[in-house]
């Protein structure tokens, strides 16, 4: 059991087909069961494949079945969802990129899929995937143990600089460590940044003291916030969560530190121009959709919606902005 | 008194205790697959539980831990494979009663030793899941650090005839622990610009191809003897006198399973190692050990198997997965709205009761079970040679593609098994190269962790009370075993009973 562990979830397993074919199964009774949705446009094809190099039951594996069940009466496809696992995301970014590029194949992109080609230069990497459409934000939050000495945002940064900080951030390349680097130059801190081998790890020690604070997705903390063992400081959005007013952004503090972990789909490069704009318009619907966004903004998800024409350059800012980070830390050349 | 009666509702009123059959059944068949670890075996099931009832599906996938953990021991035992990362140190002493003809007694063993382990383990999850939870917290990067240190302490008493032999292996697993991401600042290192070495080597892939490989190549060698096979297709549980001296080893493996388990990270196969290490050390019949033992089966088979309950401490009590395994489960938890914490006792009782209903009838089941399967298991290894090495390639090459779809991996396994064919030639021991490949990550990982939060100062390793016992304990462990070689070597002319059996 000590492979290595990656939270929330890490196996090492391809079990796309038959997770796919049980997935389609119970796509097709939810899609019964849905009431008769507006007449869609045809779609052109009858099944689309959405490949994640999450495990099954992780992120990206239960954003996209939660998508594909609200998607699948929109648009009249059914989907299936493969896991290939392995590299990071290397093997699943060289799967979608070499996949024909009529809109049957999708990737689901988060920051991790630039962030692998970043460290790891694969043979493919994000460059070559084309951005289709963004559906989410994820929200980077800053926490610490109820019972513990900080209060407020404000006295953590300030314990660490007067004496020294121990922050905490899931994994080393990833967008929780760079959110605290930024924020260590910002505030001119000095605190040691340790990383962790997953979200569990850190929470334990926030929980058991070895650390001042963590940095981490807010639903991961659920549980924990719920139980008051552990309390929200600070979250890195542009403004404050509608499920979390009284929590304050980092930038109120004046650190103008604003990190963004996006949940889209990319796609293999030369996608045709009626197949992005099918995906528009679906995702655009089903955001607005009420039960659907009852279950995301329980999950503490943000609808973003960014069509291609926004969310390529968005990619490509977000990329060249982790290259720069990457390269001052000194992780890559 | 209402809880078990609450429980024993949910087992007539709901398919609870079919959920924990079906659990047990799978379970057993992909822990019995080499490279198809207890986590996999519960993934192929979770796509299955989105239409059940919560508690059952919940109980499907914890039965299946369960049936994995053991399952593991039974190619350990008949083919000299680990089926899991947990049975590697039931290799050891089963695959040596299997070659003399024992296999269906090895088996019974670690059935019996097995479900005791897995009640135990249950025990300890109902009653103390409050105090076994602040020992998890208890555990900071230095600590680990100190685990880890505790577990390559072991080495030194089962390095075998040389030392250094057994040093030199250990570094070796050591040096294949370092490929992968740098775990501190997610550089890759040693992977040659190959992606499938960027999350490093599986240490199953390791012990596939330095146990069963290497075994298949040695035979291979060896002129073919005309297998006389004592054993009928029979399991034979252990009786009476045996169950009384696998008493001991069982309480080792029980309580060392209980604390590891509830260790997040730690897990099975330290577990499993360091109670067969202390098996070992405190067993009347120490040479016995690595000639076939019934105590070195029974104490690392029931350590796994309380492992796979009391891991779900830090699952149910804080919402962490401690492993792999107890991931899925959360998957499991989190697709039915159940959100595992602190509060999951008070909100849903119903759940966590019928989780330990079920879980009490999956470990009963694993013994109906297991005395069905194994027979079925002893008839097909006791076939020709030639049949069976075909089959034994077969089984492991594909078991070992399916974990990524990936010939890579093949490959691994078969270098590892080319390296560990050497190692035999060279009589170097095998355990201490996979401790190394199992522990190197988590030792080092943790050492550089302690470090930046300390800005490079060791004292650090003081500060931490857990830490500095656990440190101490492995140098008494390691100055205990060096004594104990020096004073064979030179100290006496005639080795004692035990010693003089070793170098017989």
């Amino acid at each position: 059991m000590l492979e290595r562990l990656k939270f929330p979830f890490s196996v090492a397993a391809n079990i796309g087909g038959r997770c796919a074919a049980a997935g389609s199964l119970a796509l097709l009774a939810a899609a019964a069961l849905a009431q008769d949705a507006p007449e869609p446009a045809p779609y052109p094809h009858d099944v689309v494949t959405l490949i994640t190099h999450s495990s099954p039951g992780g992120g990206s594996d239960v954003f996209l079945r939660e998508l594909a069940r609200q998607l699948e009466p929109l648009m009249g496809v059914n989907f299936v969802i493969e896991h290939v696992r392995g590299g990071g995301g290397a093997r699943a970014m060289a799967r979608v990129a070499n996949a024909p590029a009529d809109g049957s194949v999708f990737y689901a992109a988060t920051p991790s899929f630039v962030l692998t080609s970043l460290l790891s230069s694969p043979a493919t990497t994000f460059r070559d995937l084309d951005p289709v459409v963004n559906v989410f934000f994820d929200q980077e939050v800053v926490y610490t143990r109820s019972d513990g000495p900080f209060e407020t945002f404000e006295q953590a940064i300030e314990a660490a600089r007067s004496g020294r900080g121990r922050w905490g951030a899931a994994s080393p390349g990833s967008l929780e460590r760079q959110a605290l680097e930024r924020l260590k130059t910002a505030t001119g801190a000095q605190a040691a940044i340790v990383s962790h081998e997953g979200g569990g790890d850190l929470i334990l020690n926030v929980l058991n003291g070895t650390l001042d604070i963590g940095v981490g997705e807010a639903q991961e903390l659920r549980s924990q916030l719920d139980a008051d063992r552990l309390r929200l400081l600070a979250v890195f959005s542009e403004s404050r969560l509608p499920g979390l007013p009284s929590v304050p952004t980092v930038k109120e503090s004046g650190y103008d530190v604003v990190v963004t972990k996006f949940r889209g789909l990319s796609g293999p490069p030369g996608l045709p121009r009626e197949v992005t704009a099918a995906w528009e318009r679906a995702i655009r619907a089903v955001l607005e959709d009420p039960d659907y966004r009852s279950i995301y903004s329980r999950e503490m998800l943000s609808p973003a919606f960014m069509p291609r024409a926004e969310f390529e350059p968005f990619i490509a800012a977000f990329a060249s902005e982790t290259a720069a980070f990457l390269r001052a830390t000194g992780v890559i050349d | 008194m209402d809880a078990v009666l609450q429980g024993f509702d949910l087992l007539l009123g709901t398919p609870l205790a079919f959920a924990a059959i079906a659990g047990v059944a799978w379970g057993i068949f992909g822990g019995a697959l080499p490279g198809i670890s207890p986590s996999i075996s519960m993934a192929l099931l979770l796509p299955f539980t989105y239409g059940m009832e919560p508690t059952s599906a919940i109980v499907l996938l914890g039965s299946t831990y369960i049936g994995a953990e053991y399952g593991g021991s039974i190619p350990a035992i008949l083919i000299n494979t680990p089926g899991t990362n947990a049975a590697a140190a039931t290799v050891l002493d089963g695959y040596a009663m299997q070659r003399q003809g024992m296999g269906g007694q090895a088996l019974g063993i670690s059935l019996y030793s097995g479900v005791i382990g897995g009640m135990i383990g249950l025990l300890m999850l109902v009653m103390l899941t409050r105090p076994l939870a602040n020992l998890a917290l208890a555990f900071t990067p230095m600590s680990y650090f100190a685990l880890g240190v505790l577990g390559l302490s072991v080495i030194a008493s089962l390095a075998g005839a040389s030392i250094l032999k057994g040093l030199a292996a250990g570094v070796l697993g050591l040096m294949v622990a370092t490929v992968g991401t740098d775990p501190m600042s997610g550089v890759p290192r040693f992977t040659f610009g190959q992606v499938e070495l960027l999350e490093g080597i599986a240490p199953i892939l390791i012990m596939v191809g330095l146990f069963a490989v290497s075994e298949l190549l040695r035979q291979a060698g060896a002129p073919v003897r005309t297998e006389t096979s004592r054993d009928t297709a029979r399991i034979r549980f252990p009786g009476r006198k045996l169950r009384r001296r696998l008493v001991k080893p069982q309480l080792i493996g029980a309580s060392i399973g209980t604390v590891e388990g509830v260790i997040p990270g730690a897990g099975g196969t330290i577990a499993s190692f360091l109670s067969y290490n202390e098996a070992r050390r405190w067993s009347r019949s120490r040479a016995e050990f690595g000639r076939g033992s019934p105590e070195g089966i029974a104490a690392p088979e029931t350590a796994n198997n309380t492992v796979a309950s009391t891991a779900l401490v830090p699952l149910l009590s804080f919402g962490i997965p401690g492993s792999n395994s107890a991931a899925i489960l959360l998957g499991g938890l989190l697709i039915h709205g159940l959100l595992p914490g602190p509060r999951l006792f008070e909100e849903n009782t119903d759940t966590v009761i019928g989780l330990y209903t079920g879980l009490f009838v999956a470990n009963l089941s694993l013994l109906a079970i297991g005395t069905l399967v194994l027979p079925i298991c002893l008839w097909l290894v006791n076939r020709s040679r030639a049949l069976l090495t075909a089959f034994i390639y077969a089984l492991i090459l594909s078991g070992i593609y399916t974990i990524n779809a990936s010939l890579f991996d093949v490959g691994i396994v078969l270098t590892a098994g080319a390296a560990g064919y050497l190692m035999r030639l060279f009589d170097m021991p095998l355990l201490p190269a996979v401790l190394g490949v199992v522990l190197g990550f988590l030792v080092e990982s943790n050492y550089r962790r302690s470090l930046v939060l300390s800005a490079g100062d060791h004292a650090i390793f003081l500060e931490d009370p857990i830490a500095v016992g656990l440190l101490i304990v492995a140098v008494l462990f390691i100055a205990g075993s060096l004594g104990t070689r020096l004073w064979l070597a030179f100290g006496r002319n005639r080795p004692t009973a035990a010693g003089g059996r070793s170098s017989a």
